[in-house]
């Protein structure tokens, strides 16, 4: 019951391609998140597991059963929608029954269920009231309630906090998560923002361009990203990437030095590579007593300060034409990093900058496929005359 | 604002209402109050115009209830009241004041006038009916599916209504008038003349098109989440398009219906043409106003008062159908 399961779908219209052979296996009970850019596939994908849309090829599978010829409402699911869609021309009772209505429920079964799925999503007292006098949050509850009350194997949900206000869509976070700890069935969940897949999934399935990046649980996507794209896109502000080449002491580009052994990493000397590190593992040489295995210091100068509350994000320049880049992520010469909220840095200052060689990922610059997370030291000996600032 | 002009009024202690130094005519000062005044010049206007357009609509009404109430020896000389019409005569007991009312009764002795109201309402009814459920369909598909040819699709189904009807009219009646053998069950003699059918099939394709024009504008404004909501709940497309799109295009299905109505309750040529005029034949209205012209004298008292009878339900469909649509623009709060 509730697991869902995406065989080679492919989606084409006309010449563009929505989904390209996606292949998916959730488990019943999951919270999967599907995540990824505007356009990238996802809701296509969602609307494919629905119904709304058929694929062009491939199958899809709930509770074990080819449903890839059926209409949605033999499917065993339900759905939320991003612009809530609760139908404006009914009460709010009518609203949540009316699956049930449809189905031909005896009317104290109706009642009973309504008043159950009314209680979950705390709006009690309010069925007789139309959507156009409730608030944003108050609708979305409805559209939960109405999702909810017909006990479906597969909950779907598009994007459902995308129109709430910023406070009001974190508590409603907290809300679906216990709504799935509640009815422990299988939700699957569309979003474009990132920090809600973290916080809310079992499993998180980064889509780019209509494929499938990675499917793992919140913290293997953060800190084992399989590719460069899932890399950027999980974790914010984004992951930093320089350009580099191997050469035989490790990682070598215009401003930055990682040394590693090559054929330890199964890196071959003289291809491209990209090094990419976030920003929390960028660390000032003088605070690098808690790095285990700092990299060799690399000069910077501070240019413009985030300060956050918990953190403060420092951008740094490592040349000094460096200014005109704006994309500071995938900028060779610049560098995102974070650090305490009592750093007494200001701008247009000279640093030196080090990595926590142990959080540093490589990845093939042509493919983008991760070459490796985390790098050893070489040598000890060389890691102590280049990379230990101990002495400050 | 408000207080400098106050204290404009308390330096030069006039009046804010004329500036006394100039001294103006009538017209002249009408004009400045205008300009001082806009809203004051556009409410009389708006009043002007509506008053015009009311008298110029409703005092043929008028006079043909004045026409209806003259008695027919009086005929020649009707003018802004019935001529005959004397209120002394309410002090003798008269209660009529010299008019006619009984005539409302004789539009129906004369002529089984009620007949010919059933006979269009029927086919009104009938048609409105059809030609609603068919374009809503057609709305749906122009306004809701993508699919190629859509656009010159839609533009051959609305070259139907450029036609005029008597271009068809030829080759309907041959074919109405032609006796089919597997209708005779149904139709004594197998052919469509005489019957309500030979007028609700013409009309159904006549008014069709600016029906699915209209429903087509209106459910393609329906958002998409709405629909695709009620087919994971638990409906099929078209129990979609009846449970959800229509009810919310309540406006639009009452304009569209309307419209259709009227226009067939008021239908005369094919009406006329399709029947041969009996009231048990299936004769509109228009056939049964003529039968009061005689040959040797027209009735143009019980004409006027049967055209009266006639509006009637027309007039009553609007005012109710006007309801609805004032009710559904103001509670169609469509929001995503």
């Amino acid at each position: 019951m509730g697991d869902v399961k995406l065989e080679h779908i492919t989606k084409r219209y006309d010449d563009v391609t929505a989904v390209d052979d996606m292949n998916l296996d959730i488990n019943d009970g999951e919270f999967v998140t599907f995540v990824g850019p505007s356009g990238c596939g996802k809701s296509t994908t969602m609307e494919t597991i629905a119904g709304l849309t058929k694929p062009t090829e491939g199958k899809v599978f709930i509770s074990g059963r080819d449903v890839t010829n059926l209409p949605p409402k033999d499917r065993g699911i339900s759905m939320v929608f991003q612009n809530i869609a609760l139908f404006p021309h009914m009460d709010v009772f009518d609203n949540i029954s009316f699956g049930l209505r449809l189905r031909d429920y005896a009317a104290e079964e109706i009642q009973r269920r309504v008043d159950h799925a009314a209680d979950v999503v705390q709006l009690k007292d309010m069925q007789d009231r139309m959507p156009d006098e409730m608030s944003g949050g108050q609708r979305q509850r409805v559209a939960i309630a109405r999702a909810i009350v017909r006990n479906p194997d597969v909950f779907l949900m598009d994007e459902p906090l995308a129109n709430l206000d910023a406070k009001l869509r974190v508590h409603m976070r907290t809300e679906l998560q216990r709504l799935h700890k509640e009815l422990d069935t299988t939700i699957i969940y569309v979003t474009h923002d990132q920090a809600e897949a973290m916080t809310m999934s079992d499993r998180i399935a980064v889509i780019n361009a209509g494929t499938l990046q990675q499917i793992d649980p919140p913290l293997v996507c953060y800190n084992e990203p399989a590719n460069k794209f899932v890399a950027g896109f999980i974790g914010s502000p984004s992951m930093n990437f320089i350009d580099g080449e191997v050469t035989n002491t490790g990682f070598e580009s215009e401003h930055i030095t990682v040394d590693f052994d090559p054929s330890a990493v199964g890196v071959t000397v003289g291809s491209n590579i990209t090094l990419g590190v976030r920003p929390e593992d960028v660390y000032e040489s003088k605070n690098a007593r808690v790095v285990a295995d700092p990299t060799a210091p690399i000069a910077a100068k501070t240019d413009v300060l985030e300060p956050m509350g918990n953190e403060i994000f420092i951008y740094l320049l490592l040349s000094e034409d460096a200014e005109a880049a704006m994309d500071t992520a995938n900028a060779d010469d610049q560098l995102l990093m974070s650090t305490d909220p009592d750093s007494t840095l200001g701008e247009d200052e000279e640093i030196e900058v080090v990595l926590d060689r142990s959080k540093v990922h490589l990845f093939d610059a042509s493919t983008g496929r991760a070459v490796a997370h985390g790098l050893a030291d070489p040598a000890p000996a060389t890691a102590s005359s280049a990379g230990a600032p101990s002495d400050d | 604002m408000a207080t400098e002009q106050q204290d404009g009024a308390e330096v030069f202690g006039t009046d804010t209402d004329e500036e006394p130094e100039i001294k103006r005519g009538l017209i002249e000062s009408w004009a400045a109050n205008a300009i001082k005044n806009p809203d004051r010049t556009y409410k009389a206007m708006f009043y002007t115009a509506t008053i015009f357009f009311l008298v110029t609509t409703l005092f043929p009404f008028y006079w043909l209830f004045m026409v209806a109430l003259t008695e027919q020896r009086n005929l020649q000389n009707v003018g802004v009241v019935p001529s005959g019409f004397d209120p002394t005569l309410l002090a003798a007991g008269d209660l009529t004041m010299g008019t006619n009312p009984g005539v409302f009764i004789e539009v129906f002795t004369l002529v089984p006038f009620h007949r010919y109201m059933f006979n269009s309402f029927v086919i009104a009814t009938v048609t409105t009916i059809i030609v609603l459920i068919v374009a809503s369909l057609a709305g749906y598909v122009f306004g809701r599916l993508r699919f190629p040819f859509k656009g010159p699709l839609m533009l051959l189904v609305l070259i139907v209504s450029f036609f005029p009807p008597a271009a068809f009219f030829i080759p309907l009646n041959q074919l109405f008038n032609t006796n089919v053998d597997i209708l005779r069950p149904i139709l004594a003699d197998g052919s469509l003349y005489n019957t309500p059918y030979a007028m609700i099939i013409p009309f159904s394709a006549i008014f069709m098109p600016l029906a699915i024009f209209i429903l087509t504008t209106f459910y393609a404004q329906i958002p998409d989440g709405l629909e695709d909501a009620a087919r994971i709940e638990g409906t099929t497309r078209l129990g979609a398009l009846f449970r959800v799109i229509v009810p919310l295009s309540a406006p639009g299905v009452a304009t569209a219906g309307v419209l259709t109505f009227i226009a067939v309750y008021n239908e005369f040529f094919f009406s006329f043409l399709m029947t041969d005029g009996g009231a048990a034949n299936w004769a509109p209205i228009v056939e049964g106003i003529l039968r009061y012209q005689g040959q040797y004298e027209v009735l143009f008292n019980v004409m006027a008062a049967a055209s009266i009878v006639g509006v009637l339900p027309v007039a009553i469909l609007v005012v109710v159908a006007q309801e609805k649509i004032v009710s559904g623009l103001t509670a169609g709060a469509l929001k995503e």
